[in-house]
């Protein structure tokens, strides 16, 4: 379509917008649970980027022609825009949490645990069979339902590409429903040994 | 236009309350991001009684966590909570706001739905034909989460919106049922479930 040729700038950036808004939800929640001081920085790194990214989208829609016909199409596109804002600023307030160093009450680490989906880490073993595949050949999701949301390795926390390639000793920051996590580890650890609970 | 309940307290753990606010909260985004590429009203209005409910939730959290403090250190540990729980209760107003663009009319420009079919996470709406081999099987008999990472987020049946079917809840033939998931599950999902009507091709 060629119409659509011409926003595709627009497009990507919607995508993106959303993408990394709910990318950081998790991120923060993971923040929390291992008490990271790192990742909740990511999300404070990410929430910049998303407020920049969101003023050149709105900027990039209002630079269109838009006829009166069309205005309510691009309030909602505008509004949509707004709104992964809005989620980008909820696991800002998230990590906030974490980066104020305030000691959690237990509770809160319980119960991001037992809600449906959660977020766990994992690390990868020399015996791995995730070891030297790239994440797109991983097929973690495929496999376990878990989304990888981030790599850990040695200091630095890496943003996954799906021609990154998996390293034993990475940890991987993964999120899903609970189920998944177990298949998770079963991955991560070489066929079951001495699994750590 | 919202009906505004009056608020008790009620003794129930923060822990209990903090699961469903977090659970309902992310169930809503994407339930109101379906109503919008779906343009689906009733879904829409469901997602806004979702809202109500966790704005009561955040009340309720609040009053059980100032009852459960009772010094200090108790007080810098409850306000984590307390903080985590209003966050969750923004994701749950956003999912509100893309509910509210559905309800007001206000329309989805083309371009959105080129972008979700970009995004990691993919949304589908799959009706369930006469005769289709997904009617009156359960959910869990379909096992959609573990083989394609798969879940299913609504049915809906007539007038009604099964919202988060548990594992044991019957497909029935007619049902519309509203799924996410990785791009090539998702596929695999329509693929299988029969005739698509996809977010793409409205």
């Amino acid at each position: 379509m060629s119409v659509m040729e011409s926003f595709k700038d627009v497009v990507d950036m919607l995508a993106e917008l959303k993408d990394t808004s709910e990318l950081m939800m998790d991120l923060a929640y993971s923040s929390i649970l291992l008490n990271s001081k790192d990742l909740a920085q990511e999300v404070e790194r990410l929430e910049e980027y998303v407020d920049d990214l969101h003023t050149k989208f709105e900027l990039l829609v209002l630079t269109r022609c838009i006829s009166p016909a069309e205005s309510k199409d691009y309030l909602g596109l505008i509004r949509l825009g707004v709104i992964t804002e809005k989620i980008a600023d909820a696991a800002m307030q998230i990590a906030g949490v974490v980066l104020r160093g305030l000691e959690p009450h237990p509770v809160l680490k319980l119960a991001i645990r037992e809600a449906g989906e959660t977020v766990v880490h994992a690390q990868v073993s020399v015996k791995s069979p995730l070891v030297g595949k790239t994440l797109r050949e991983a097929q973690v999701h495929e496999e376990t339902g878990m989304w990888v949301l981030c790599i850990k390795r040695g200091d630095k926390w890496v943003r996954p590409k799906s021609d990154a390639v998996i390293e034993a000793g990475d940890h991987l920051i993964a999120s899903g429903y609970a189920e998944g996590a177990e298949d998770l580890r079963r991955l991560t650890d070489a066929e079951k040994k001495s699994k750590k609970k | 236009m919202a009906r505004i309940e009056k608020i008790q307290y009620k003794p129930i753990s923060v822990r209990d309350l903090l699961v469903e606010m977090k659970d309902l909260s992310e169930l809503m985004i994407d339930l109101a991001y379906s109503a919008a590429l779906f343009n689906s009203r009733p879904l829409a209005e469901e997602v806004i009684e979702m809202e109500r409910r966790v704005d009561n939730l955040a009340y309720q959290l609040d009053m059980s966590a100032m009852v459960a403090a009772r010094d200090a250190k108790d007080a810098e540990s409850l306000v984590a909570v307390s903080v985590v729980a209003g966050a969750a209760d923004k994701i749950s107003d956003a999912a509100g706001d893309i509910a509210g663009i559905v309800l007001r009319e206000i329309g989805v420009h083309p371009v959105v739905r080129q972008a979700f079919e970009q995004v990691e996470e993919h949304l589908t709406r799959v009706e369930i034909q006469k005769g289709s081999v997904w009617a009156n099987k359960t959910l869990r008999d379909l096992e959609l989460a573990p083989k394609m990472g798969v879940d299913i987020i609504a049915i809906h049946r007539d007038k009604d919106f099964i919202i988060n079917p548990a594992k044991d809840e019957l497909i029935l033939e007619g049902d519309f049922v509203i799924a996410r998931g990785a791009p090539i599950g998702v596929e695999e999902f329509e693929r299988l479930a029969g005739r698509t009507a996809r977010a793409t091709r409205s």
